[in-house]
């Protein structure tokens, strides 16, 4: 009775929530339309609700406050969204992560006192257990671009010096910083493994907002001594987070915190047993969705909840009818081409991305700085490319795919300059490979002529 | 011999096997052989390196965990050389981290020893180390920095040679390996610590603020294409804006071009270093050579400053014969021969090829020295020349201290207007008549050359009328000289120089942006060589 009654409030309140900010937008992209007549109508019809949020955003880019309230309305919406309008073609795991996604950013973003700034990479175990929300830049990048104002917020970056070949993950997040659209966090923490723009953006960040940063050294290579230096700065990380937040780290929390960890991890690859067979990603937007859990929420009660429903979801799940693609690293999932292709389609399905499964071992549970510090160090995108490669290979020999397309992201080195190595496993292996150069986030930089005629040569191939 | 790249490198563990490390340069304008084995968005130093290996059959290489480029180098090259050793390198220099650095340099000499078969003896290092110990030099007073990505051997030797200050290269090619190693009971762990302590780069987790010194007298940034670390220290340092900061860009190889000489060489003669030769009062006649990319001019002028002749010709193919001739045409004008005058000074994109010069000066300190000399209200010098267009800033003095210059493309430039006057089937004078009254406001939306021609055929193919092409075609070449008058901030007086200044109708554009009246010269296309005429008086 008392948890019906709950319901029955929260419904009552978010239902009014939503109609408050669906008015406030309704609003908004009136005065817009309104404004746009007067001035001319060119393009107007062929804008869509997200094009029109997207220019009530850039027209206000001088008050940071009004924007950040914007972001915060759109995020609102698109969960909300999310959780009235659900979609029948997803599966009800991938709608839960979907949700947990956009509540995590909002989360971060509404709590910067409470909140880290992060990289993909780095461990958010020590965060999870100490209740702070971490905000990792990439995730943050992409909802931008989500959004239609990356171009906006790159430009930005670009005209205080950043340079234009520089990973437009990393550009989106500097402009947003430099627009002071981002609220400063209490604390940031990065990585120094796999991508060399993490140190110089976050060096960048923290200096520029006076932002204590910790900077974990991963080494390339693995060795005793490179797992003491490894624990020992996350000894240190888990000090500065007590000083900073002001609490302390309880050290069975973490342990608690890896245990799960490790179940989820479990769940994986339990899960990749399944991904060769079945049909099941329904948009590139998944598999991407999925680094939030398989990266820096893994350790979480969520996430492994996530990993519970998903693979129930798959052994479920219809077989496959059409032909499967593995992606190596990044999915485009705002270029055209893959969209038309990959998004809802029976005909090619996406079978994952190595970038999911780059650590796949279990973690020491004893003695978790050790055992978190040798995850770092083994993650298959650290070391050298034969280390991703057997990887690769191990997953494509789970999954069986018929194609493997690396999208290359522009200024994305440590990837692309392994394409032609990855090539090489591919056609060993007997499986058509395609690579393809473009930017998962700034739209501008996708060729979609040029690209449509390679993928669809490739598809055609299959 | 075996070949680094990374200043990081135990380079004196290789000379105590007896063996020569070689820097690995990166010196080729293709890149085919490189890009059939490592994709063609990488940096393009990483692809010299990887196209200088196959050329020259190298086949002992070590490098460092330096970057994403590099590692990725390494994993291409592994099954491509003889030998390969790749030492992981930590970012930061605590004792663990010295620990795993020291334990990566024995690695490679065990691994390198094997492979040669020769044994790694200690007193070696010891003898190299101690001869290249540290010497406490004294400070010189005046000194320019050279920071950022790593800048090739012989741009530095190039700045040496021109500039009063001492040159301190910050970039990875400018590393003095000198050590104080003490500890002596551990050699290879105190030498491992040195290493780390060299100048940090920008992968390294340390703060690289203390390098920049209040006392330079400028600071010469160089950043690499697809070599993104140093852009952030840039965009700081530009921030902060308290020293003289000029920013190059190369892809590496054409860091020695003329164009980027000419910003170095500009930038130096700005901040008050530039070595200059101290002449005495001098008589007779003075000249001023400026080889255009468009048009060769030249001045002539007399010890009390009267301009006496002048001569322009357009450049033609051959630079150095346009020279010869432009400088016959002014002395023949003047009634002079070659053996009254004093001496001649060159400038402009030919200057390095004209062999009768006795010294050389870029163009934009000529520019602004003749501007100042015709007007000395000018703050402000737009020169729009034939192929490139640049802004310079002036003191109260006459003196340079900012200017920007226009990108490789010849967006808004004389090139530009040939161009789309050829488009329109109209000669260049034709063009530069001035219509103030236009029927339509066409906007030309492209800049680039290329694609605004076809936007002009488009216009022309809807019937406009060529007036009001002609007016959006003034319109914008007038925002591409605004915009590059807004880089360093609006102060007048304007004055306008080069062919352009001659096109009423641009600069009728420019003047409405501005909202103020620009001082055209008598002849705005000599403005370069006056300068040049007057540097060549008086000696500076």
């Amino acid at each position: 009775m008392r948890s019906a009654t709950k319901i029955f409030t929260y419904k009552i309140l978010t239902r009014t929530f939503v109609f408050d900010a669906a008015t406030k937008f309704y609003k908004n992209v009136v005065t817009l339309i309104k404004r746009s007549k007067k001035k001319s109508l060119r393009g107007s019809d062929k804008m869509d609700t997200v094009k029109i949020y997207a220019n009530i955003i850039k027209e206000n880019m001088d008050s940071p406050e009004k924007v950040n309230k914007l972001i915060n309305l759109g995020l609102t919406t698109a969960y909300y969204y999310v959780s009235f309008f659900k979609d029948r073609r997803i599966p009800k795991s991938l709608h839960y992560l979907n949700k947990y996604c956009i509540k995590s950013i909002k989360d971060s973003l509404a709590n910067p006192q409470n909140s880290a700034w992060v990289n993909l990479f780095a461990p958010s175990e020590f965060l999870i257990a100490m209740d702070i929300k971490p905000l990792f830049i990439e995730a943050y990048s992409s909802f931008m671009s989500g959004f239609f104002i990356e171009d906006y917020l790159i430009d930005t970056a670009e005209s205080r010096g950043m340079s234009n070949t520089l990973c437009s993950y990393h550009k989106t997040f500097i402009g947003a910083s430099e627009l002071n659209i981002l609220k400063k966090p209490k604390f940031m923490m990065t990585t120094s493994m796999i991508c060399d723009a993490n140190i110089p953006t976050f060096k960048y960040l923290s200096k520029k907002h006076g932002v204590p940063l910790y900077i974990i050294d991963i080494p390339y290579k693995y060795s005793k001594n490179a797992v003491m230096y490894v624990k020992k700065q996350l000894l240190e990380v888990a000090e500065k987070l007590g000083e900073i937040f002001n609490r302390k780290l309880d050290i069975d929390k973490l342990r608690e915190v890896v245990k799960t960890e490790n179940k989820t991890r479990a769940l994986m690859r339990e899960y990749l047993n399944y991904a060769g067979e079945k049909r099941f990603i329904p948009t590139m937007t998944f598999e991407m969705y999925m680094l939030f859990a398989s990266h820096v929420f893994i350790g979480s009660k969520e996430v492994l909840h996530f990993y519970e429903m998903l693979v129930e979801d798959i052994k479920r799940a219809p077989e496959r009818s059409g032909k499967n693609i593995f992606f190596i690293h990044l999915l485009p999932i705002f270029e055209k081409n893959f969209k038309d292709y990959f998004n809802f389609s029976d005909k090619f399905h996406i079978a994952g991305s190595d970038l999911n499964y780059d650590f796949l071992d279990e973690i020491d549970e004893n003695d978790p700085f050790k055992g978190i510090a040798e995850k770092l160090i083994l993650n298959s995108f650290n070391g050298e490319i034969n280390r991703r490669v057997a990887r690769i290979k191990e997953l494509i020999e789970k999954i069986k795919p018929d194609g493997i397309i690396q999208f290359c992201h522009l200024g994305c080195k440590q990837s692309m300059g392994g394409t032609f190595i990855i090539k090489n496993l591919a056609s060993e292996l007997g499986i058509p490979f395609l690579y393809l150069d473009g930017d998962c986030v700034d739209k501008r930089n996708n060729q979609e002529g040029q690209n449509r005629t390679r993928l669809e040569a490739f598809l055609e191939m299959l | 011999m075996i070949g680094y790249i990374c200043k990081y490198t135990p380079v004196e563990i290789i000379e105590a096997f007896g063996e020569e490390p070689v820097r690995l340069e990166s010196g080729y304008k293709s890149h085919e052989r490189a890009e059939a084995l490592i994709h063609s968005n990488m940096c393009s130093f990483a692809k010299g390196v990887l196209e200088n290996i196959i050329e020259n059959n190298i086949e002992e290489v070590i490098l460092t965990a330096c970057c994403d480029s590099i590692k990725r180098l390494y994993d291409v090259l592994k099954d491509k050389v003889k030998f390969i050793h790749l030492l992981d390198l930590p970012r930061k220099k605590d004792p663990l981290a010295i620990d795993l650095f020291y334990n990566e340099i024995i690695e490679f000499i065990e691994a390198y020893q094997a492979f040669k078969n020769k044994n790694f003896a200690e007193e070696n290092l010891l003898k190299i180390l101690e001869s290249k110990s540290f010497n406490k030099e004294k400070q010189s007073a005046e000194s320019i920095a050279i920071l950022g990505a790593r800048l090739k051997d012989d741009v530095i030797e190039k700045i040496r040679n021109s500039c009063t200050a001492k040159v301190i290269n910050f970039t990875c090619t400018g590393e003095e390996r000198v050590f104080n190693i003490e500890a002596k009971d551990n050699l290879l762990k105190s030498y491992a610590e040195s290493l780390l302590n060299l100048t940090p780069c920008m992968r390294m987790a340390e703060d690289r603020s203390k390098l920049i010194n209040k006392e330079f007298k400028g600071i010469i940034y160089n950043t690499i294409k697809f070599c993104d670390f140093y852009s952030y220290e840039y965009a700081e340092l530009k921030s902060k804006a308290d020293l003289p900061l000029l920013k190059i860009e190369t892809d590496y190889n054409d860091s020695n071009s003329g164009q980027i000489l000419t910003r170095i060489d500009a930038f130096l003669e700005s901040t008050g270093i530039k070595k200059m030769e101290k002449q005495k009062a001098k008589k007779g006649y003075f000249v001023g050579v400026d080889s255009g990319s468009t048009s060769t001019n030249v001045v002539i002028i007399d010890e009390n400053k009267n301009i006496i002749s002048y001569s322009i010709i357009p450049t033609g193919p051959k630079a150095l014969e346009s020279a010869f001739k432009a400088f016959e045409i002014a002395l023949k004008n003047a009634g002079l021969q070659e053996k009254d005058i004093t001496s001649i000074v060159a400038t402009g994109y030919g200057r390095v090829s004209i062999p009768f010069a006795d010294r050389i000066v870029t163009e934009i300190t000529c520019h602004g020295k003749g501007a100042f000399f015709i007007d000395n209200t000018v703050r402000t010098v737009i020169d729009i020349g034939g192929q490139d267009s640049k802004v310079i800033r002036l003191d109260d003095s006459g003196n340079v201290i900012d200017f920007v210059m226009n990108d490789k493309c010849s967006a808004g430039t004389g090139r530009f207007l040939e161009v789309m006057a050829r488009t329109l089937g109209i000669s260049i004078e034709e063009m530069a008549k001035v219509h103030k009254e236009v029927k339509e406001n066409i906007t030309i939306t492209s800049m680039c050359t290329v694609f605004a021609e076809s936007e002009v055929i488009s216009l022309i193919a809807q019937n406009k009328d060529q007036r009001d092409i002609i007016h959006a075609l003034n319109k914008a070449v007038a925002s591409k000289a605004i915009s590059l008058v807004d880089r360093i901030g609006r102060k007048g007086k304007y004055m306008m120089t080069g062919g352009v200044a001659k096109n009423q109708g641009v600069v009728y554009a420019i003047e409405s942006r501005l909202g103020e009246k620009l001082i055209i010269p008598f002849e705005p296309q000599i403005i370069g060589a006056l300068g040049a005429a007057l540097i060549s008086l008086e000696g500076k």
